[in-house]
């Protein structure tokens, strides 16, 4: 009985750890795999070789791009934060009755598809469009100004796509702390700063390294806001990865780049928790 | 004489053809065509190109079927009486020889489009298609070179042997038309919006000229710039190497410099173009036409005076194919005048079959019995257009591209000119 009980858990988690195994793990490997091979558009295709040059290809020809999707996430994720912080905790502790439907307000925008999202956007921030169309009769913008195809238009993008995924992590760890804490706070003479910055700051790591990583991760593999909003400045890894795969038929070094790639992330990944210290704010909240 | 088509419906059509080559391929659809069966399908076999081309693969009869892939908005429509699309040129195709035809918009790139018939190939297993549609390039020369087409029997192609046009002809990329018959033809020039310019446009020069065209105004096609830009400087692309090369890709930096290009395009520009946001681009003729002539937009293009890129696309039998007789049948269908006319009155490209020029002439004239003055107008004047009916004084300034054949010219070329749209 002792034994059957003891692997209930694995049994409850098996069907997840299949579907990982299968929709994760086993690509995983079919992409290692591919990034492993040699040959060409005329040598009839790819075959495997062992080629781990690819991976030095992957890196000195494009590290570029790497770096520069690299900084343009780190500013949607700190805008994502700057934004998504107020949001989450104005809701979290002021929304009272209203929350759910305050939370599907942020929600609402995933009901549309993410490229029609974007394509959006190229009609709304068109140089004659709604609203540069308008400023420009008044005389209140050049002729000549032009926001699409400017790096500005590719952080905003992915700020807007990505906002939501960062806003709820931070509520979730917002909504959990307890409002006592934060009472006793200022009975003990904290102002409301001090109360924010000493008790439900860190309280909310967990959160923030949540919104983090959901927002940097993606955003630095995505390619959809710098194709339509973005120009050659903004070309990205995950345009470079697009044209390697869909314009070049070269997936050898497609894959050994996105590999790379997801190498890097989880090496930033890391130092990032260890830097922020999650692990122990996390046990401090569950304790409390 | 072909029937005229009804002009609003035709009109209708072609607003929705706004798209055809400028189609925006699925940017969020992930990686289209690497499935994991695909993926699992190449992993699986080290096999090379697919199964050796059977000697006696176009004797026989035609089979029932002829499943043929195409890009959007590339054929003759027309509405049936259930209100659903149709396409009166294959209807006609049917009603004469009892061979259906499963038509499929699939292609929207043309390595998107090898890259999902690629492992297919690989492991020596059909496609399940009769006929496509390939541009020529790297990957249709890859096809070639690879054996993953059929040789075609010239015996079973009569209307292509009797009215192909000249250009359509043995073709640099492939003599004696041994794999292809042309689709369309087109060039790429230069589009003007006549609104937003200063002055003529007449040369690749000027849209790297601010005073002209101001700055981050101009579009570049990113896969046809490399040979544009070498016929501009007066080199021919087909004989040209890496020396060459960069020297096209110096005047490429050289405009990036100069602060006019806004964007380097796949696909799109003409989304762009419309609205306003481009007031020159590098640009494909029919699309340019298209607005110029049915939509009124103050749009021109623009033969650069020092000579343009010619493109063909092109039809094939991929191996595998199940119905290769029904399939070379129906490609030389499209080789009667009156058959083709069907197709160029509604794409507005460059046909590659003679006599249809004095077809739309005679549909003008029929319009204009009808009373329909608006429409014989229009359509008489793409029937003059030289970029649907080229001159051979005009055919004279245009080239075909480097046709890249092997790994490492690939990737020289790519090296030298990747960074200039990527950077």
């Amino acid at each position: 009985m002792g034994n059957r009980r003891a692997r209930i858990p694995y049994f409850l988690a098996a069907p997840g750890i299949i579907w990982l195994g299968l929709f994760f793990l086993v690509p995983l490997a079919l992409m290692l795999v591919e990034s492993l091979k040699t040959g060409g558009l005329f040598s009839g295709g790819y075959h495997f070789n062992w080629e781990f040059s690819n991976y030095g290809d992957a890196i000195t020809k494009n590290s570029e791009f790497i770096f520069r999707s690299i900084r343009i996430s780190a500013y949607v994720t700190v805008a994502c934060l700057l934004f998504g912080y107020p949001l989450a905790y104005w809701i979290a502790f002021h929304g009272g009755r209203w929350k759910s439907q305050l939370l599907l307000l942020v929600l609402l925008p995933f009901f549309v598809s993410y490229i029609i999202r974007t394509i959006q956007w190229t009609f709304i921030l068109s140089d004659q469009g709604i609203i540069l169309g308008p400023l420009k009769s008044l005389g209140l913008v050049s002729e000549g100004f032009h926001v699409l195809a400017t790096e500005f238009a590719v952080v905003a993008g992915i700020f807007y796509s990505f906002l939501p995924f960062a806003m709820l992590p931070l509520y979730v760890s917002l909504e959990r702390i307890d409002k006592r804490l934060v009472e006793a706070a200022t009975d003990l003479y904290a102002s409301r700063l001090q109360a924010f910055l000493k008790v439900v700051l860190p309280l909310s790591l967990p959160g923030v390294f949540a919104a983090v990583v959901l927002t940097f991760v993606p955003a630095t593999g995505d390619y959809v806001n710098a194709e339509l909003l973005g120009n050659p400045g903004t070309f990205l890894v995950g345009n470079k990865i697009q044209d390697l795969f869909l314009n070049k038929n070269n997936y050898p070094e497609a894959a050994a780049l996105s590999l790379v790639l997801m190498v890097v992330m989880v090496v930033i990944a890391s130092i990032y928790a260890r830097a922020l210290g999650t692990e122990e704010a996390t046990n401090m909240a569950a304790a409390g | 004489m072909t029937e005229p088509l009804d002009p609003i419906r035709m009109k209708r059509a072609m607003h929705a053809r706004l798209t055809r080559r400028t189609f925006m391929k699925g940017t969020g659809a992930g990686i289209a065509g690497i499935s994991l069966a695909s993926i699992l399908a190449a992993c699986g076999s080290d096999k090379g190109p697919g199964a050796a081309q059977p000697t006696d693969i176009f004797s026989g009869e035609p089979g029932n079927l002829v499943n043929f892939a195409n890009w959007p908005l590339y054929m003759d429509e027309g509405e049936g009486s259930d209100g659903k699309v149709t396409h009166p040129s294959l209807d006609a195709f049917t009603k004469k020889t009892d061979i259906d035809v499963d038509y499929k918009e699939g292609i929207n790139e043309n390595a998107e489009f090898f890259g999902k018939l690629q492992p297919q190939f690989e492991a020596g297993d059909p496609t399940g298609y009769d006929i496509i549609v390939i541009t020529n390039g790297r990957q249709l020369t890859a096809l070639i070179q690879s054996g993953w087409v059929y040789e075609l029997d010239p015996a079973l192609r009569p209307n292509f042997e009797a009215n192909a046009a000249d250009f359509a002809r043995s073709p640099e990329f492939d003599p004696d038309n041994k794999h292809t018959m042309a689709w369309q033809s087109g060039i790429t020039g230069i589009g003007v919006n006549l609104d937003r310019v200063n002055g003529p446009i007449t040369s690749l020069d000027d849209l790297a000229n601010p005073a002209k065209v101001g700055t981050d105004t101009v579009g570049m096609l990113r896969e046809d710039m490399p040979n544009a830009v070498m016929i501009h400087l007066g080199i021919d692309p087909k004989t040209s190497g890496p020396d060459e090369w960069n020297e096209a890709a110096a005047w490429l930096q050289h405009q990036k410099d100069a602060g006019t290009v806004r964007k380097y395009y796949t696909q799109g520009y003409i989304d762009d173009f419309k609205v306003g946001n481009l007031a020159a681009s590098m640009a494909w003729s029919g699309d340019i036409e298209y607005y110029r002539v049915w939509e009124d937009k103050p749009f021109e293009f623009v033969f650069p005076e020092t000579g343009a890129l010619l493109w063909v696309d092109n039809q094939m039998i991929p191996v595998g194919a199940a119905n290769p007789v029904g399939a070379i049948e129906l490609m030389d269908w499209y080789y009667q005048p009156e058959i083709a006319d069907m197709v160029t009155e509604y794409v507005l490209y460059m046909t590659p079959v003679k006599g249809v020029q004095d077809l739309m002439l005679k549909n003008a004239d029929a319009y204009r019995d009808d009373g329909d003055e608006d429409s014989a107008k229009r359509t008489e004047e793409s029937a003059h257009s030289d970029f649907l009916f080229p001159s051979e004084e005009f055919l004279a300034k245009t080239s075909f591209g480097r046709n890249l054949t092997t790994d490492d010219e690939v990737e020289e070329w790519d090296a030298i000119f990747d960074p200039i749209s990527q950077t």
